[in-house]
């Protein structure tokens, strides 16, 4: 079988396993409730966003600007669910291996180890995208529903740096995953990192020395949303202005998360081809 | 030709030694077990066998390649089951044996017949479609030992195959060992802690203790020597018959030496004639002595 052949059996495998796991019903679960949920304020706000957002700024706002904020909230919210369904899917990829001993199963099979952490990233990414769209469904309808404005440009571009920022933290988890041989470390420590070493950072950089740390994933990740509105919401020194993000910005979080892409799929397999299982 | 090359393989973790200068050749399809105490460093030279560890020093060849710079080819040729089998529980044993088929390379159309054929031979046909994470110890145990005979590589690796199977199922897997090593021409190494599954399944038996290669011997069933256990000892016992070179007695049993082309029952015949009260006949093996022998010396 070619190497093409070997990764699709690979995905194939994996994905199944993820799709079938109480781990994917879960976040199921969880993202039904969140898109219910913000589909109900969406439809209750609608006409009254300074009482939901609180701002005077957001009074009187033309159709085409008010359907960006709403897409700037459903976004705000989105980006948590890539990293909960990454720690969820992503985490346990190789810690599991070992901890749960399929390694000695798996490792001993006739395949090369790019092949296997490959086939096994993609259907990460892919249990992943699946889950997130769901949401992203749930938002485009909302939208075209109250704002006939499904669909318009910036979605799509939302649409697609959120691909990106999925496989860039998919890299990151596979990368720390690939470390530990246990599951709980490998998930202690991608929320320490995501929530906590990269906010800090973040916070102090801009308290102290004013610095937009755009290097983080954290941060880059936030075109997301910027993209409809430019506020970082950890941007303490932001003027609130209800533009989008222009190309620069755009640009420079995309090639930032693409780094992160690169680098942490290349560790993770560098670190991945020289594990042993003990 | 199948072959094994194993020259001066260590392998340290930090400063312990788990293997220490090993070194082996098995160049013919046969049943190779490996005895030792817990800990003595089986199945470290497994993992190393099989690629899921590299050596410290030295290295290990497979029909001539090394595993280590190639393992992606070199393990094509090498099925195994080391420790006791996981797999992946949301996943149905047919979907575990189909992605090893569709890994070692063989076609989609292919896998269904191999499939049934493996499990008919480990007897889980019926259990094929329900997710493994609801298998028993023992339905992982026939699954594994499936898994690594799919696609009929061309060596076996088994870690203490039997364990978690009850005594048919144990009988079952040391049958198609035999059977894979005699009939399919194949090399089959078998780690083991049952000196009796060595005896009846083994060719050769090699002994290693803490991490260094104690014993290596062909001769695990000894034709010309019987063990007699006897009840009733005449008073005068001395044994003087030309069909006896040697014996010695241990408690209630006669160590014989049989004398060459002599068969069982003339030595039976002889001993009931002189007023041996003869229970049993067995052939006998020194396996035991020399495992206590080795194992007693330093090891656990």
């Amino acid at each position: 079988m070619a190497g093409r052949g070997r990764f699709l059996t690979v995905f194939t495998h994996y994905f199944t396993n993820y799709y079938r796991s109480r781990s994917f019903y879960v976040m199921l679960i969880l993202i039904l409730l969140i898109s219910s949920l913000m589909t109900y304020l969406s439809f209750r706000y609608s006409n009254n966003l300074p009482s939901f957002l609180g701002g005077t700024q957001f009074q009187n706002l033309p159709v085409s600007e008010k359907e960006n904020v709403f897409a700037f909230l459903w976004a705000f919210i989105l980006l948590d669910v890539p990293v909960f369904a990454s720690v969820f899917f992503g985490s346990p990829a190789v810690s599991s291996e070992i901890e749960n001993k399929t390694s000695y199963h798996i490792f001993s099979l006739p395949i090369g180890r790019f092949t296997l952490l490959g086939g096994k990233y993609l259907a990460a990414f892919a249990v992943t995208l699946v889950v997130t769209s769901i949401y992203i469904a749930f938002e485009a309808a909302v939208l075209g529903i109250e704002f006939h404005a499904f669909p318009f440009p910036r979605f799509y571009i939302s649409y697609g740096l959120l691909i990106l920022f999925i496989l860039s933290l998919t890299s990151l988890t596979f990368l720390i995953s690939s470390i530990f041989s246990k599951n709980l470390y490998a998930y202690i420590t991608v929320f320490i990192i995501y929530f906590l070493v990269f906010n800090v950072v973040e916070i102090l950089l801009q308290l102290l020395y004013s610095y937009n740390a755009f290097f983080l994933l954290s941060n880059a990740s936030s075109i997301v949303q910027r993209v409809f509105i430019n506020v970082s919401t950890s941007n303490f020194s932001s003027a609130g202005s209800i533009t989008p993000a222009g190309i620069h910005e755009v640009l420079t979080s995309s090639f930032v998360m693409l780094l992160y892409t690169v680098i942490g799929f290349v560790a993770a397999l560098f670190v991945f081809e020289r594990r042993e299982v003990h | 030709m199948v072959s094994i090359s194993i020259s001066s393989v260590s392998k340290r973790f930090g400063s312990l030694k788990a293997l220490d200068d090993v070194s082996l050749d098995i160049d013919e399809p046969m049943v190779m077990g490996i005895l030792g105490p817990n800990g003595a460093g089986k199945t470290t030279l497994l993992k190393l066998i099989t690629g899921i560890m590299r050596p410290s020093s030295g290295k290990i060849l497979i029909n001539g390649r090394s595993v280590a710079n190639d393992p992606k080819n070199v393990l094509k040729d090498v099925g195994s089951l080391i420790e006791q089998p996981e797999f992946y529980p949301y996943l149905t044993g047919y979907e575990s044996l189909r992605f090893v088929c569709r890994i070692r390379g063989m076609d989609s159309s292919d896998c269904e017949d191999e499939i049934r054929r493996v499990a008919e031979m480990t007897s889980i046909k019926g259990y094929l479609h329900r997710r493994t994470g609801n298998y028993s110890r023992g339905m992982k145990q026939r699954l594994g030992i499936a898994a690594a005979m799919a696609c009929d590589p061309e060596i076996l690796v088994l870690d203490e195959p039997t364990t978690s199977l009850d005594p048919k199922g144990m009988k079952e897997i040391r049958d198609i060992i035999s059977k894979i090593s005699r009939e399919e021409r194949h090399i089959v190494i078998l780690s083991t802690h049952l000196l009796n599954e060595a005896r009846d399944v083994c060719d050769r038996v090699t002994i290693i203790n803490g991490g260094k290669l104690a014993y290596d011997s062909r001769a695990v069933r000894r034709s010309d020597i019987i063990t007699v256990r006897v009840s009733k000892v005449p008073e005068n016992m001395v044994i003087n018959s030309p069909f006896v070179q040697e014996y010695r007695t241990e408690g209630g049993r006669l160590i014989i030496r049989k004398s060459t082309g002599t068969e069982n029952h003339s030595v039976v015949k002889y001993l009931v004639e002189s007023g041996w009260n003869v229970d049993e006949v067995t052939s006998y093996d020194d396996l035991e002595d020399k495992y206590i022998g080795i194992v007693g010396k330093g090891g656990e």
